[in-house]
């Protein structure tokens, strides 16, 4: 059951009244029973095994670690029980990316012809977020930051709270736990806050998103044909499609967990605004780069090897330079990470992951030389033109990842290159050939006004946010903004027995 | 409580907008036209409804039945009609009207329900989706549609809002409370000319069983009229006959009768009718065009002056509007016909078209 659908929103309003008529004492056990449900309604019930048995795992593994004293146990649990959960992932989700690379190389002839055939597994719903939050929520019970939860079912609450469990965010455990078992009083602002998000989300998914989908899939489909210029219009379709429907998707997760009264963390701060690439991933899937930098990257910077490597440059790159240097292996290790939780695919490996790690490790490096242009330029940190331009840069840094990311595969997408850079036709930006590609020019022009609302609200969403801005007004104000984003989602969506059922893409991971 | 009062007020607007916006986007056409004129009756002005499928519209004239014989009648019929929507229909009439008589068209009884979902689904449409909301709406939709699929005909919304940009015409706009007078009370006048092959079958007397679903609900719904003492005709329009429907309607003639009910066959009149297989027919022998429309009407027209006791209501104030319709329908009719001479005089068909 997707969360676009009309059965799931029906049984959120019937959740939502509930919710708010059981005694307050019960709520927390009525989520984890309307979570379970969800969990077994939205794919194939014997999948709820891999998160029970998870949790179960974790649950244990941190009341173990808390309860013994010596530090060799508690590495030892630690080990074992991330292990199990990482094998649990590795094994569902990465597999047949170990099978493809296998055969890949040796197709090649490194070591014989012997093909491994894939294999065809089932993967529960939202396994790389369950997986992560499980996890983080271990080591900070390890690293004495939480303490560990003694009500095993409280602790499956955290683990399976239906409205993130499919696509994030992923959860802090010490962010939620005050949340997650607290009474909650029906509060008529965060209600209608909730919803109002959600609409919102409704708005980007829908209208938004699905809109360019039509012509991303035209060209990603095609791209012999479309060829050219056509590419990089489809690839910045497809930034624009892949931001509204993640950021969408939780616009209204997050909607509909503060109509419940529990906030969960941000996952986006406007990214296309970003000056840089390391700002980028400091405001796009914000949850997941902490939780890899908190879980992954620092405790690697701590390592005796990371240490030691940093001496050695030190030594022969100097103080400064030195430690910049041996900081790139760790971040490698980082971004290598970023683009495998995405999926088991060189695709996401490359535009995901490591391209964004050359990005950075090439910015680092060029620093230098920045600084000389813009003393060149006379461009002082605060000039207009600076700004958008690194904001420009930063986007397309971000599109030509992105290429990858769409594509079937890293080697479809290495031709999707070749494809854009052996032709030439530009005319087709003026031609009309754009409107070939799935969107009529009434359907194209409410693309734009579509986005150029995204970017109104964002931009006033730097200093304020929306719905307090929204709710100083008078009455009809208030009710007509409302009205028109409602009705704009109905009229102007895709959706309906007309349309396949919209999956968000994040969804799949 | 101030708050929820102000959150009711918002959702009752929301729900008010929403049923005028969907009235609104639901497809436009002839279908919908037909039924947004019923709606848009005055309140117990109708003598005759008239329920069934295709044949019904453009066969029986409303604007003829009244200029000749002062009964205004009033087609309820879409495409392909499911017989299980006859009952919902009688009672979706009824909530404005008091009509003396319903007629019905059997020739859908003769098709299995199971063959009109897989092939002619979208067709049920044109009842569920051209009712205004209401509670015999959803009992409608609960006879006629698989469970998993109802919830984009409860709110058919759903389906129609990408119709966002037929917004445009102006029939769209004016449909917001689903109301419209329709200018030919129902009818739809066509001019093209496919002929049918006249085939006789009045030697058979032998009978062959329609689908039992279709006979349950024949049966069914005979027991409402008798249960709520509404009279009924029940009717066959004229059609290129097979062996088999003549028994099949042969078959049903039996049920109508035996249960008290009333059948007429306009097949058996043909020349009474005046009927001309080479010109009154517009996709070679299924349904008539204005030709064959009026021969038909007049001749029903007569039957049920003949048969049934109407007061003609020419004249009456309160039925001005069908003084329009039926002189709009003259010079309609007037065109349609020197169209349809022109095409039989010059061997001129509409072939491509019917086919």
């Amino acid at each position: 059951m997707s969360i676009t659908s009309f059965a799931f929103l029906c049984s959120f309003a019937a959740v939502l009244t509930l919710y708010y008529l059981i005694p307050k004492r019960v709520q927390w056990m009525f989520l984890l029973f309307v979570s379970i449900l969800y969990f077994l309604t939205a794919g194939e019930p014997w999948l709820l095994f891999y998160p029970a048995a998870a949790i179960t795992i974790v649950y244990a593994g941190a009341l173990y670690i808390d309860g013994v004293k010596e530090q060799k146990k508690k590495k030892a649990a630690l080990s074992l029980v991330v292990v199990f959960c990482l094998l649990m992932l590795i094994i569902l989700k990465y597999c047949n990316f170990g099978i493809y690379t296998y055969n890949a190389l040796a197709m090649r002839g490194f070591w014989g012809s012997g093909l491994l055939s894939t294999v065809q597994l089932t993967i529960p719903l939202g396994i790389s977020f369950y997986t992560l939050a499980l996890l983080g929520y271990l080591f900070d019970v390890y690293y004495e930051i939480a303490k560990p939860q003694r009500n095993f079912f409280k602790f499956a609450l955290f683990g399976f709270y239906f409205p993130v469990i499919v696509s994030g965010p992923i959860l802090r455990y010490r962010n939620m736990e005050e949340q997650l078992y607290a009474p909650h009083k029906m509060d008529f602002k965060q209600v209608t806050y909730g919803l109002q998000r959600m609409v919102w989300g409704f708005f980007k998914k829908l209208v938004i998103a699905e809109r360019l989908a039509l012509v991303v899939a035209s060209v990603y489909g095609d791209y012999r044909t479309y060829s050219g210029f056509y590419i990089p219009v489809a690839v910045i379709c497809f930034a624009f499609q892949l931001y509204a429907d993640f950021s969408g998707g939780m616009d209204i997760v997050l909607g509909l967990s503060e109509a419940l009264g529990i906030r969960v963390a941000e996952n986006f701060r406007t990214p296309y605004f970003s000056r840089s690439i390391q700002e980028f991933w400091r405001r796009w899937h914000i949850t997941l780069g902490e939780w890899l930098k908190d879980y992954l990257f620092y405790p690697l910077l701590r390592t005796d090897t990371f240490g030691r490597l940093q001496e050695i440059c030190k030594k022969r790159f100097g103080k400064k330079t030195g430690k910049k240097l041996a900081t790139f292996v760790p971040m490698f290790f980082l971004w290598f990470a970023v683009g495998m939780w995405h999926g088991g695919a060189w695709k996401f490996i490359v535009g995901s992951g490591l391209l964004h790690w050359c990005y950075i490790v090439g910015g680092e490096l060029l620093t230098p030389l920045w600084k000389r242009i813009k003393v060149f330029f006379h461009l002082g940190a605060d000039s207009l033109f600076l700004k958008a331009w690194q904001q420009l840069r930063t986007f397309l840094l971000v599109c030509a990842g992105f290429l990858f990311f769409r594509a079937e595969s890293f080697s479809e997408g290495c031709r999707m290159y070749a494809a854009m850079f052996f032709t030439w036709n530009p005319h087709i930006l003026w031609d009309g050939s754009l409107l070939t590609l799935g969107l009529d020019a009434i359907e194209a022009a409410l693309a734009v006004v579509a986005l150029i609302v995204l970017l109104i609200v964002s931009v006033l969403q730097q200093k304020e946010g929306i719905r307090d801005r929204i709710a100083r007004r008078n009455i009809v104000i208030r009710w007509v903004i409302w009205y028109a984003l409602l009705f704009g989602v109905i009229l102007f969506g895709y959706y309906g027995p007309e349309y396949s059922a919209a999956e968000f893409i994040y969804q799949g991971f | 409580m101030k708050n929820a009062i102000k959150a009711m007020v918002f959702i009752l607007l929301f729900l008010v907008m929403l049923r005028s916006l969907t009235y609104m986007l639901r497809t436009n056409g002839p279908i919908k036209d037909i039924f947004v004129g019923f709606y848009a009756e005055p309140e117990d002005t109708i003598d005759v409804v008239m329920i069934g499928s295709s044949p019904v519209y453009p066969c029986y004239a409303a604007p003829q039945l009244w200029g000749e014989h002062g009964i205004a009648a009033y087609p309820l019929s879409s495409n392909v009609q499911r017989p299980k929507a006859a009952v919902y229909l009688v009672k979706e009439a009824l909530k404005t009207q008091s009509p003396s008589l319903f007629i019905f068209e059997l020739r859908q009884f003769t098709a299995a329900d199971s063959y009109m979902m897989t092939y002619y689904m979208e067709f049920s449409r044109g009842v569920t989706d051209n009712l205004k909301y209401s509670v015999n709406r959803i009992d409608m939709i609960r006879a006629l549609v698989p469970e998993e699929d109802r919830y984009s005909y409860y709110f058919d919304i759903f389906k129609y809002h990408s119709n966002w940009r037929s917004l445009i015409l102006s029939d769209q706009r004016t449909a917001f409370i689903y109301e419209r007078l329709h200018p030919l009370k129902g009818l739809l006048i066509h001019e093209e000319v496919v002929p049918g092959e006249k085939k006789d079958y009045s030697d058979i007397t032998e009978e062959l069983a329609i689908p039992p679903e279709q006979e349950e609900v024949l049966c069914e719904l005979m027991t409402y009229l008798k249960e709520n003492e509404l009279q009924a005709l029940f009717i066959v329009s004229p059609m290129v006959l097979t062996k088999e429907l003549t028994m099949q309607f042969n078959y049903m003639e039996r049920i109508i009768t035996e249960n008290g009910g009333t059948f007429l066959d306009l097949n058996d009149y043909y020349e009474e009718i005046g009927l001309d297989f080479a010109r009154d027919f517009y996709d070679g022998g299924s349904h008539t065009n204005a030709s064959g429309s009026e021969k038909c009407t007049a001749f029903l027209g007569a039957y049920l002056e003949e048969n049934y006791h109407f007061t003609d209501k020419r004249g009456d104030e309160a039925y001005a509007e069908w003084d329009v319709a039926y002189a709009y329908w003259l010079e309609c009719q007037a065109a349609a016909l020197e169209t349809i001479e022109e095409k039989v005089a010059n061997g001129n068909y509409d072939v491509g078209e019917a086919e």
